[in-house]
């Protein structure tokens, strides 16, 4: 590609230089200016020029113009409110506009203090009102989903929101109805706003229209603390911030990563934090006391007792992890089991294959991507769910995409630009756990003795998401005991002797590789209810006469030098970099073949909202999938499916009823279910209308 | 009187159309290249009857060849009359159907387009059937067709839609709001590509200019304004309807000669020369001829050509009102100014309307205009702060009473009878989701 062409540009009598064509709010912000804006938000497809706040006066032209909707050209002279009075008139015309109808409602309005209104207001709009009429009204607050309240009177149609549905989420449920004055935010049909991505919205909104429900009056932005921080819920890793007040979490902001998330979230992400609350959650180390019942003991008895357990279960522990865990707790448990006991056996969360890091790319590169495969069976929404906004945004500049690989299926995205060379090839691995590949190494990094072939004595279970696994509940029962390392109660009732509490990701330091391979880190962004894991496998470790930091960077240098080339822990990065391409090794993993059989095959994938955190969290029950089943366009057609319609899916012998869904990402052939639909389907069913 | 050339040889009919030379036009442009059209009507100095006064023949020419962007051209026609005062393009479309439809087929030619949607405000019942029945006419005459499918699309009630780019995405199956200004439609009009937007009137002129040669075309009219104009008269005049004038003849002659002067006797007070989007002329400006150069040296315009005519009876307040009323009714609240701006002038005026006004109200009023103009996404908030302002401007005493009398200085003789409809008696459009028509 040649180098763009450089034009100069005089803003504010500042000469800047910059690529033909950049928008004018970024050659400002180039020289060190700014262009004020409400609705100009390049996220979310061309500028729209709706507000008129970055009204500019532009040399040659006899009005002001939208400067969001100019773009640099050589020789232009703009001049902003800081030295062109008519662009200071104009904005401060804009701003009496808005505020003509806005409530003055910012004490009780829980964007104050944060809001791009009241700053723009303080430092380019009027200092009073000459509005003496009544103020137009509506009924408010009105509730779009259960987990964002509408209130049209401060909405200042800055039509971001929309966009977003439309350009972002693609959903096309959140719009603009009735005309001028009157306009106002609703749903389509007044529906909920039901979505993978609905959260953005109360963000994207520069004033206080879209409110999340769950921090409604739930803190003022001059006694909170915004701590950057990693989402610890998928394997995608959005970059968050954790808004955290009095030592609680109030709510989950997006921190924008440009290769990673470009500031988006799922809703899941957003909203689950309400789970380190929950009235199950484990704040001491528990005893088995009864077949469904536990009781609480000192943490001194309960590292004896789970010193004795270990001893007992000695190298034919096995230990089940969940993929949750950060690098530094996998290594730290690895190393006390297989140091200290000659433990090596374990039954990791998933086989993430090495063999992709030859092919490394940051997820922003599915942007610019001609054809994409996606040989991944299952929804990848479901599994990472911002990937899917990087493949919408890939389609809507272009590019083609091809579901399911016939055969048999890669939980991987292969893309391609138009030179189709090795070097152009990008393969996204899509794990099923947040840092499955990061615990797999940790865990591989911390002793290097073969596992006995022997049944487990033992069973370890690291993590809730461990020990609500089916096949981890069978192994328990072959197992003499069961120590539990968990979250909930619920996860561990009548499944382990003992249970030691641990934490949530947001209540820990420590690193996470996502699927892109990107060494991230997450902090402590409250102090969690029990001590740190670190802290107490570090005593327990004593005890086997194995030395484990609890000091996370100490833990993170040991294994950083057999990992991550050395790098030090401080190194890791708020935005961190994605490492370069591995040198090419190995042959790719087989497709998982397909089972042959009469009729459509079964695919069933776990939701996004489902899982431990979910659970725990009320507002986020409505996304819950309600059991459909998704078929691609021809299967639905030769059966004379319709979209929405009641359908018996069946194989021998078991039925299920469900809706069914159309959708576009399945190739024919297969259908898809949730696994708490599934029930005893089998792998190829029939659909009947 | 000036010579018919848009109007003449009424006919809804396709052979009597072609009786009086229809569609003759259309066989000697096709013997034309593009190119050669294009030049015809750039001769002619033919500019657009939709209230922009753009030059057609330019419009046409910006259109880049498929070599240079390789996607289909559209003609788009906008019929969605919809401006106070303006009824020509109604009368047109009902009257010489065939006309319009020739106009289209030369404009298609010229621009190398094989699809033609015409835009049709939802109200315009009557038009739209003509319309429609004209094309049925030719489902059995593909040398007139030839490639082009003409596509009729309802409007379902929106002034905005008038607005080019408004249009463009209603048409398009969107909200329909103006998008901003570049990219043209010339080169990103309808789906993204380019797009010939034009009046009705500009399209009906076409087969005369090619029929009798843009030279001869351009011998009519004044400078700066050739041809003919087919002009509403509305209001408080005898004969209200539509005329078709010479460019330049004088407004005077205009209300007293076609329309036969003001109703019962009464005097005038003041004119609306081309649609509610365009400055006040009092009485004593009315000799001026009704050309683009004479009424812009009175800072005004022939806009939509919608004359109306007011009487003594008139309360320029409230004629304020109305008008003001109309454009916070249909401004499509997109951008900032125009949808909260025209509301608030809207409230201004009816205080003084009502005589509780103060002097600060009246500056108020001045500035709040001052502040929506020039700084909107489409002329829409413009226009009601500049007309609102001109009133002002013009009839500052009738103001200055309103808040001195504590009220209306003609203390209940003030009428608005027969100028135009308040924004609460107007219509709906029937056929928000009126069947498409193709031909």
């Amino acid at each position: 590609m040649s180098a763009p062409e450089l034009v100069t540009v005089t803003i504010d009598e500042r000469a800047v230089q910059v690529p033909k064509g950049t928008g004018m709010v970024e050659t400002a912000a180039a020289a060190g200016i700014e262009i004020p804006v409400f609705c100009y938000e390049p996220r979310l497809g061309p500028p729209v020029g709706a507000c008129r706040m970055c009204l500019v006066e532009v040399e040659g032209m006899p009005k002001l113009q939208a400067g969001c909707t100019l773009s640099a050209q050589d020789g232009m002279i703009v001049k902003t409110a800081r030295t062109s009075s008519q662009a200071a008139e104009g904005q401060n015309s804009t701003l009496e506009f808005i505020l003509v109808n806005h409530p003055l409602d910012c004490p009780v309005c829980d964007k104050g203090g944060e809001c791009p209104l009241q700053d723009l207001t303080f430092r380019y709009g009027p200092g009073s009102t000459r509005m003496t009429f009544p103020k137009r009204t509506f009924e408010k607050p009105i509730p779009i989903s259960p987990l964002i309240a509408l209130d049209r009177e401060r909405c200042i149609l800055c039509y971001r929101c929309t966009r977003f549905s439309e350009r972002v989420a693609e959903d096309g449920q959140l719009v603009a109805i009735n005309r001028g004055a009157q306009s106002v935010i609703a749903t389509f049909e007044d529906e909920p706003y039901v979505g993978h991505f609905s959260g953005n919205v109360t963000e994207l909104c520069p004033v206080g229209a879209l409110t999340s429900t769950q921090y409604r009056f739930e803190a003022r932005p001059w006694e909170i603390q915004n701590v950057p921080t990693v989402c610890g819920l998928c394997p995608v890793g959005c970059n968050t911030t954790a808004t955290t007040r009095e030592g609680k979490v109030k709510r989950i902001l997006s921190r924008n990563h440009p290769e990673v998330d470009e500031g988006w979230l799922c809703d899941k992400g957003r909203f689950a934090y309400a789970h380190l609350d929950a009235s199950d959650r484990i704040t001491a180390p528990l005893r088995k006391a009864g077949p469904r019942r536990f009781e609480e003991l000192s943490w001194d008895d309960a590292l004896d007792q789970a010193e004795q357990l270990l001893r007992a279960g000695g190298a034919s522990t096995v230990t089940a992890l969940s993929g949750g865990e950060s690098v530094e707790e996998a290594y730290a448990l690895g190393k006390l089991l297989r140091e200290g006991l000659g433990a090596n056996a374990a039954v990791l969360p998933e086989d993430v294959p090495d063999w992709g890091d030859a092919f490394r790319a940051p997820l922003s590169a599915l942007r610019d991507a001609r054809t994409i495969a996606v040989l991944c069976d299952e929804p990848v929404v479901e599994r990472a769910p911002i990937v899917e906004l990087w493949l919408k945004a890939a389609q809507r500049s272009g590019a083609t995409i091809v579901y399911g690989a016939p055969g048999g299926s890669v939980d991987a995205l292969v893309t391609d630009d138009a030179t189709t060379t090795v070097e152009a090839t990008n393969v996204y691995y899509l794990p099923r756990t947040p840092n499955g590949r990061g615990v797999a190494d940790a865990w591989s990094a911390a002793g290097d003795g073969e596992p006995l072939d022997a049944e487990p004595r033992l069973l370890l279970i690291s993590g809730d998401e461990a020990a609500t696994d089916p096949s981890v509940r069978a192994l328990a029962r072959h197992a003499d005991a069961v120590i539990g390392i968990g979250m909930f109660q619920e996860s561990f009732r009548g499944l382990a002797d003992l249970v030691l509490p641990s934490t949530s990701y947001l209540e820990r330091d420590g690193t996470t590789i996502n699927l892109e391979g990107r060494l991230q880190r997450q902090r402590r962004t409250v102090l969690a209810p029990v001590p740190d894991l670190l802290a107490w496998i570090s005593k327990l470790a004593e005890r086997f006469d194995v030395s484990v930091s609890p000091h996370v960077s100490v833990v993170f240098d040991e294994i950083s030098a057999r990992c991550f080339g050395g790098i030090t822990f401080g190194e890791v990065g708020e935005r961190a970099s994605l490492p370069p391409r591995a040198e090419r090794a190995g042959t790719p993993p087989p497709a998982k073949e397909h089972v042959a059989g009469a009729g459509l095959r079964l695919v069933a994938y776990r939701p996004l909202f489902s899982g431990a955190a979910v659970d725990r969290t009320p507002e986020l029950q409505f996304q819950r999938p309600a059991g459909e089943v998704q078929l691609a366009r021809e299967d639905a057609n030769a059966r004379r499916i319709r979209n929405g319609q009641t359908v018996t899916v069946s194989s021998n012998g078991t039925s299920v009823e469900l809706r069914a869904r159309i959708v576009r990402d399945l190739a024919a052939g297969t259908v898809r279910v949730a696994q708490h639909d599934a029930g005893e389907l089998h792998a190829h069913v029939e659909v009947e209308a | 009187m000036a010579p018919e050339i848009v109007l003449k040889d009424a006919t809804t009919k396709l052979t009597e159309y072609e009786a009086t030379g229809g569609y003759g036009a259309l066989a000697k442009a096709r013997a034309m290249t593009p190119a050669e059209v294009t030049e015809e009507l750039i001769t002619s100095e033919l500019r657009g009857r939709g209230g922009a006064f753009f030059p057609a023949g330019r419009k046409w020419s910006f259109v880049p060849s498929k070599e240079q962007l390789p996607k289909p051209h559209y003609l788009v026609v906008n019929a969605d009359e919809s401006e106070p005062g303006s009824f020509k393009d109604n009368e047109i479309l009902s009257r010489v159907p065939h006309r319009f439809i020739e106009g289209c087929l030369i404009t298609a030619h010229a621009i190398d387009c094989d699809k033609v949607f015409v835009y049709i405000r939802g109200e315009y019942s009557g038009p739209y059937e003509i319309l429609v029945g004209a094309l049925e006419e030719l489902k059995d005459r593909p040398e007139i067709r030839g490639n082009v499918t003409i596509v009729v699309h309802r409007g379902a009630g929106a002034y905005i839609c008038g607005e080019e780019t408004a249009l463009l995405e209603s048409l398009e199956g969107k909200r329909g709001q103006p998008r901003s200004k570049p990219p043209f439609p010339a080169i990103s009009g309808l789906y993204a590509s380019p797009t010939v937007v034009n009046n009705v009137e500009t399209i009906t002129t076409v087969p005369p200019v090619i029929a009798m040669g843009g030279a001869e075309y351009a011998k009519l009219g004044v400078p700066n304004t050739r041809g003919t104009r087919v002009v509403s008269i509305s209001g408080n005049v005898v004969n209200g309807g539509n005329y078709e004038i010479e460019a330049g003849t004088s407004l005077r002659e205009i209300i007293y000669d076609l329309g036969g002067g003001i109703a019962g006797g009464r005097e005038l007070k003041a004119v609306v020369p081309g649609g509610s989007s365009t400055v006040i002329l009092t009485k004593d400006e009315i000799d001026v001829g009704y050309d683009f150069d004479s009424l812009g040296q009175l800072r005004t315009a022939m806009g939509s050509a919608g004359i109306v005519v007011l009487d003594d009876r008139c309360c320029i307040v409230q004629l304020g009102i109305r008008f003001s009323e109309f454009y916070e009714h249909e401004s499509c609240g997109k951008c900032t100014p125009c949808r909260e701006g025209t509301r608030w002038l809207t409230a201004i005026l009816r205080k003084l309307d009502d005589g509780r006004a103060t002097q600060g109200d009246l500056d108020l009023l001045l500035d709040v205009c001052d502040r929506i103009n020039g700084k909107c996404l489409c002329p829409l908030g413009d226009s009601d702060a500049i007309i609102v302002a001109s009133y002002v401007a013009k009839f500052r005493d009738e103001f200055q009473a309103h808040i001195d009398q504590g009220g209306c200085p003609l203390d209940g003789h003030s009428s608005l009878d027969h100028v135009l409809a308040p924004v609460q008696m107007h219509a709906h459009s029937p056929a928000a989701h009126g069947p498409e028509v193709r031909a």
